[in-house]
């Protein structure tokens, strides 16, 4: 097997169509709060939705309008032109704006007689007890219409075989990340984006072997030689393109906070066996991916700047998707702790589509010589 | 010199924004009281007593709870605390551009333009420390939308006080209820440790009281409603923006009595056939989607004047009227009490998802008569812009009605000038609507 597909960021329908061919469903999700684990135990390929390369979402924008950002309505955009044939979607409300593609989808399938299944499940925005709770209610009411959709009734023994392998890959990410860590790395910021986008439309088998592969060979690779070891925080950036004009410049992405980078994977899973639903919703509250909670800003910036030491970064570049409020309020307080640290803080705003390449190449320069001095 | 605007304050000192804003109101108090309008003083009675109780809250002995979104306001009053909305600082100096721009100014430092101004003047004020009162805490919840989403931990982490947040869910049903019936729950002891005060019986017996103004006041408001429903309309609809006062002070004797003089007016008008609007003859009944237009409700008296349409009922206006049916029993009012939080205005529609926004459509375009449909759709409110075209959609296939769109900022007036809003809702009105315009008559 050729690892290659790892740097193919275009979105895949391979995997989907060889797992469809065997008489199972795929479904896609928006928003990393819903566990794939619970997917892959009702026998379903989770295919974690995005709008890579997304050049023209105006069909999208007709239903979404213009004042909603282009992430969202790009993905919607895909449902839409048959760049994604799935079976179903299921969502949770990660931000308000992703929130409404399930709604708009609804109602195009509906006026277009193509009406699938969807499921929301309410993913809170506070961690305490009582929204564990809430959560695992949802999280159970997802199980039992997968269950009642696909005829195989999702059990606690098929969620830990799937949590079994997606801790594989878990574990497989972190070995691809402790690479940047490296004084000159063996892999660019834009090229371990892409590693991790390829895991949104195939299989966690195929993934992990391909990332396995990958990571044997990693170390034959070229060191890099940056200008500036760079971190990128901010909105859900599924575009490698965007990092790559920034290392084109000189920058080295060595670290990233970014949904679709190593915080969606996360630390290992450990199962309670006595509550497995639990201790699943307990794990996706507890990990921190973004400040759609409203009481884990405080730790997100302690993980940010513990992230620039544990990487050695020298800057931080925070990027935030016209629209997007979830990702619109943190410099008030990011800011000085990552001052207090000796690190500086670049923000730029950006679309889906890659419209201000070159604005943003002459502000990543800028900043990097800004580091060299 | 026509156009400049008045200047509310000096811009080179810092502000105390309550004062201002009593001192707003009272102005306008006396300015009445001086032009000899006293049959419509309650109009002003109201905002003149709950802007001075939150300035006066500790001078007698209060506790004063700032809270954003829909939380357990009944509570905190049956805990002696009075609650201060957030919401009403923006809405309230909407019409104060400099002072409004003042607070806006200073959130875009540090969040993006494209949040919601309604955050961004709350916002502002904890970020200039110009509130002008000490807070003894803050209770917030996880809703409206991503703008609040930003604003309350900065606001949390500003005001430096306690701090109490609902998680409230995207689910208004039954299981959505509980959850956050189960959160009222855990919300009593934090009061008690906030006030002092224990939760027994003569707690209980207060709060009692308070649900039964409360259930008063929306015995009111739904009497109010169904008045707004006969043709002629008899209210204007400024009183739209008047009524939205019921979601923030609930369980108050000045809210009961504002809502049943303003009834009183109404019937007695019904009962000698006239109206309180200004349309030369009621032609159109409008439906305004969305936010009220806060920075200029006087587009309303535009419509009425210029077109005879009148507004007969817009989103926040719009009041599910949750009534306790057991003040006696406390788990069902902590479950009444979920669902007053989540059918609030906008929240029952924007909040979840755009079926439960379709299901109040239906209400106010079934029961109102509506033939003029309006999406005045706040520019910062993009989540209920992201269900523009199914909600627009389905009132063209179902009402046979066509909706304008007109993107505005509900509290930023320098968003979109009068004379521009007029122009589009006039175009509307006289090459869509076909509505004969009074005024080129005068």
């Amino acid at each position: 097997m050729s690892y290659q597909k790892l740097f193919d960021t275009k979105i895949s329908s391979d995997s989907v169509k060889a797992w469809k061919a065997s008489g199972k469903k795929a479904m896609g999700y928006v928003c990393c709060h819903v566990p794939e684990e619970i997917l892959y135990a009702a026998d379903v390929l989770p295919v974690r939705l995005r709008a890579t390369d997304c050049v023209d979402s105006s069909d999208a924008e007709a239903w979404m309008s213009s004042f909603s950002c282009s992430y969202a309505r790009s993905i919607l955009q895909y449902l839409m032109n048959g760049t994604y044939e799935l079976d179903g979607l299921v969502q949770s409300q990660g931000c308000m704006m992703q929130a409404r593609i399930i709604d708009n989808w609804e109602h195009i399938a509906k006026v277009n007689n193509k009406e699938q299944f969807t499921h929301f499940i309410g993913a809170p925005r506070m961690n305490s007890d009582i929204t564990v709770k809430f959560y695992k209610e949802e999280l159970q009411e997802m199980a039992d219409a997968l269950g009642k959709f696909t005829g195989k009734a999702v059990t606690d023994e098929a969620i830990k075989a799937a949590v079994a392998k997606t801790n594989e890959t878990r574990k497989l990410i972190a070995e691809l990340y402790a690479l940047r860590k490296e004084k000159n790395p063996v892999v660019t910021g834009a090229e371990v984006l892409s590693i991790c986008l390829a895991q949104c439309d195939t299989t966690v088998d195929e993934y992990n072997a391909m990332l396995k592969e990958f990571l044997a060979e990693a170390k034959t690779r070229k060191p890099i030689e940056g200008r500036a070891r760079l971190m990128l925080i901010g909105s859900a950036l599924d575009n490698p393109e965007f990092i790559k004009v920034i290392e084109e410049k000189g920058g080295v992405v060595v670290a990233d906070y970014n949904c679709f980078g190593e915080r969606t994977f996360g630390a290992p899973i450990e199962l309670d066996d006595n509550d497995v639903m639990g201790s699943l919703a307990k794990y996706y509250l507890d990990r921190n991916t973004c400040p759609r909670e409203l009481d884990n800003r405080p730790a997100i910036h302690k993980e940010i700047v513990e992230l620039c030491k544990e990487y050695g970064v020298q800057g931080v570049v925070y990027q935030k998707m016209q629209n997007c409020e979830c990702w619109g309020g943190e410099t008030y307080y990011l800011e000085p702790d990552l001052k207090a640290i000796g690190v500086p803080m670049l923000q730029v705003e950006r679309e889906e589509q890659m419209a201000n390449a070159g604005q943003l190449a002459i502000r990543a320069e800028a900043f990097i010589e800004m580091l060299e001095k | 010199m026509a156009n400049t605007p008045k200047q509310n304050f000096d811009p080179t000192k810092p502000v105390n924004m309550i004062d201002l804003t009593c001192e707003q109101v009272d102005s306008i108090y006396q300015h009445m009281l001086t032009k000899g309008m006293p049959e419509i003083m309650w109009t002003v009675d109201i905002q003149k007593s709950s802007w001075e109780e939150i300035r006066d809250a500790h001078k007698n002995g209060k506790k004063l709870v700032g809270f954003g979104g829909p939380v357990p306001v009944t509570l905190l009053r049956a805990f002696d605390c009075v609650p201060f909305f957030f919401d009403t600082i923006p809405t309230r100096i909407a019409s104060m551009e400099d002072l409004c721009s003042r607070f806006i100014d200073e959130t875009e430092k540090y969040a993006p333009t494209s949040m919601c101004a309604i955050d961004k003047a709350q916002l502002g004020v904890a970020l200039k420390h110009e509130l002008g009162v000490e807070l003894d805490a803050f209770v917030h919840a996880t809703v409206p939308c991503d703008s609040a989403r930003i604003a309350y931990p900065m606001m949390e982490r500003l005001y430096d006080c306690p701090c109490y947040t609902f998680d409230l869910p995207f689910r208004h049903d039954d299981k959505g209820f509980r959850y956050v019936a189960d959160q009222i729950q855990a919300f009593v002891p934090w009061l008690e440790e906030l006030t002092g005060l224990k939760w027994d019986d003569e707690r209980k017996a207060k709060f009692k009281e308070i649900n039964e103004l409360s259930n008063e006041a929306h015995v009111y408001l739904k009497k109010l409603s169904d008045l707004r429903k006969k043709t002629p309309c008899v209210l204007p609809g400024r009183m739209l923006v008047l009524n939205e006062m019921a979601g923030f002070l609930p369980g108050t004797q000045m809210l009961v009595d504002m809502l049943k003089t303003q009834l009183e007016m109404g019937e007695m008008l019904a009962d000698m056939g006239m109206t309180a609007t200004k349309c030369p003859e009621e032609k159109y009944r409008v439906c305004l989607m969305q936010n009220m237009l806060w920075s200029n409700t006087g587009i309303m008296d535009w419509m009425e004047k210029t077109y005879g349409a009148i507004t007969v009922m817009d989103g926040f206006g719009y009041q599910e009227g949750v009534i306790f049916d057991d003040l006696d029993n406390w788990e069902r009012v902590k479950y009444q009490t979920a669902q007053m939080m989540l059918f609030a205005p906008m929240i029952h529609g924007a909040t979840g998802p755009t079926d439960y926004w379709l299901k109040v459509i239906d209400k106010m375009y079934e029961e109102y008569s509506v033939n003029v449909s309006i999406f005045m759709g706040h520019v910062g409110c993009k989540h209920t812009w992201a269900s523009g075209k199914i909600v627009t959609d389905y009132i063209q296939e179902k009402y046979g009605i066509p909706t304008l769109y007109v993107d505005v900022d509900a509290v930023d007036p320098r968003y979109k000038s009068n004379d521009e809003l007029r122009a589009q809702i006039g175009e509307y009105m006289e090459s869509v609507v076909g509505a004969h315009n009074y005024r080129k008559d005068a």
